[in-house]
């Protein structure tokens, strides 16, 4: 299977190119176009327990594997919001992934819920991460553009920018600053990540595009008791 | 200190390289990501100024409808980097200042370096009638001012006149003077065009020196958009 990303980093688009056999997991409603020699299984991947636990991340309940019955099939794919794509080779070594931001991977990658426990929780900005692991192609999407860090020592991200990042660092989610900091600084929680490892950020969030957008709605006219 | 910027134009962010000891003032909000020796400190005036001077800088940002806090961000003990990030989609511009004074439109103001004095300016009751937030900031000093836009960023050189509506406004040298008015009044005020020709006011600049707009308004795409979101309680 060969793959291409095209219109980095504003409105990527995934291509695949497959032959008969390939298989691609892929999140559901990621189709833009394919050739009409592949076929289509929906399933609840890991079972209901894996599937209820990538609810919960936010996820949807179901993952689509597309197989390729004949060679020289195309499947485009493309994420929900504006943004990058990336692609990550995994060669036995584990990713985390927002849940948001997986996309699609080949059959070798095992992807598993991972609750990031009730510190992520308190984030506020969905710190439910998706564990890749095993071998082959994982492809990740952000809202905005993929910022690539490589971590040595300790180094700090804003939570609602957090794509993706290797299970050889170790986190923590914090405040920044002190108590007024906390209070008045409007920067919320961040993530301290130590160890040495590859960090996936997005130059975006979603969250401040809807805090702008809501005084922009109009306001329902109060319902008065009779 | 040296900024950065990096995934231009539609989702760019700023990176500020800062020696040990230098330090940067953000927008709230704005920070991505930084080294963990990078220290943040919250405080309503800047360095030196004060518990009164700090309160009366606070007030004054308040009132121009900024916050009262400010953010400075601190590399401790040794060199260091931090990215920030505006809120909307949009390109950053890096204007280094020396001696200079920039006038910025208040929500386009990202982060400028250690020797920048930021004011909040106000626009004078004229303004009032710009309906779309001009408020100004200054930033006075030797250093860099990193800015955000809205869309692209389009540097123009004014020589003589030259009108923007107001809320294509990024920023703009101190040396242009600038007056708000109702579209196409120059020519007497026409009420035809003020109601029905949709280009509300303008601000007509003159003089010579650099100006900075944006090739979107944030008005225009918040209205848009708030209209066709389900009404909200509060």
């Amino acid at each position: 299977m060969q793959h291409e990303i095209k219109a980095k980093p504003d409105f990527a688009c995934l291509t695949l190119s497959m032959d008969r056999g390939d298989q691609v997991v892929c999140e559901s409603g990621a189709m833009v176009g394919m050739t009409t020699g592949l076929e289509l299984e929906t399933n609840m991947k890991g079972g209901l327990k894996g599937a209820l636990k990538r609810a919960l991340g936010g996820e949807s309940l179901f993952m689509n594997t597309y197989t390729a019955s004949e060679n020289g099939q195309r499947l485009d794919l493309a994420p929900a919001t504006p943004g990058d794509v990336e692609h990550l080779l995994l060669r036995g070594n584990t990713v985390l992934v927002q849940s948001g931001s997986y996309m699609a991977s080949s059959t070798g990658v095992e992807v598993d819920a991972k609750w990031a426990g009730a510190r992520g929780f308190f984030g506020g900005e969905g710190l439910f991460m998706l564990r890749c692991s095993g071998e082959g192609d994982l492809w990740i999407s952000s809202y905005g553009a993929i910022h690539t860090v490589d971590v040595q020592g300790s180094y700090i991200v804003d939570t609602g920018h957090i794509v993706a990042f290797q299970d050889s660092l170790t986190y923590n989610v914090k405040s920044v600053g002190g108590l007024k900091s906390l209070l008045f600084s409007s920067e919320g929680l961040v993530c301290e990540f130590s160890g040495s490892g590859r960090l996936w950020l997005q130059t975006r969030g979603s969250m401040p595009l809807v805090t702008f957008l809501h005084p922009f709605r109009s306001v329902q006219p109060q319902k008065h008791a009779e | 200190m040296h900024i950065e910027v990096q995934h231009a134009p539609a989702y760019a962010i700023a990176i500020a390289h800062l020696d040990a000891g230098e330090s940067v003032v953000a927008e709230g909000g704005a920070m991505v990501s930084m080294d963990s020796h990078m220290k943040l400190s919250t405080s309503a005036g800047g360095e030196g100024d004060g518990v009164l001077g700090g309160l009366m800088k606070g007030l004054k940002r308040m009132v121009a409808g900024e916050s009262f806090f400010q953010n400075r961000f601190v590399a401790e003990g040794a060199a260091g980097h931090i990215t920030f990030a505006p809120t909307l989609q949009g390109d950053i511009a890096v204007h280094e200042l020396s001696q200079g004074t920039l006038i910025i439109q208040s929500s386009s103001f990202l982060c400028s370096g250690t020797g920048i004095e930021l004011d909040a300016r106000w626009g004078g009751a004229r303004s009032f009638f710009g309906g779309e937030g001009l408020i100004m900031l200054k930033a006075t000093g030797t250093g860099p001012v990193a800015f955000n836009s809205f869309g692209g960023i389009k540097e123009i050189p004014v020589v003589g006149d030259f009108v923007v509506d107001t809320g294509h406004i990024v920023a703009f040298e101190d040396s242009l003077e600038f007056n708000i008015d109702s579209f196409g009044s120059s020519g007497g005020f026409n009420l035809k065009s003020f109601f029905l020709g949709g280009e509300g006011l303008v601000c007509h600049f003159k003089g010579s020196g650099r100006l900075w707009i944006q090739t979107r308004n944030t008005q225009g795409f918040g209205t848009l958009l708030g209209r066709q979101l389900p009404p909200r309680q509060s």
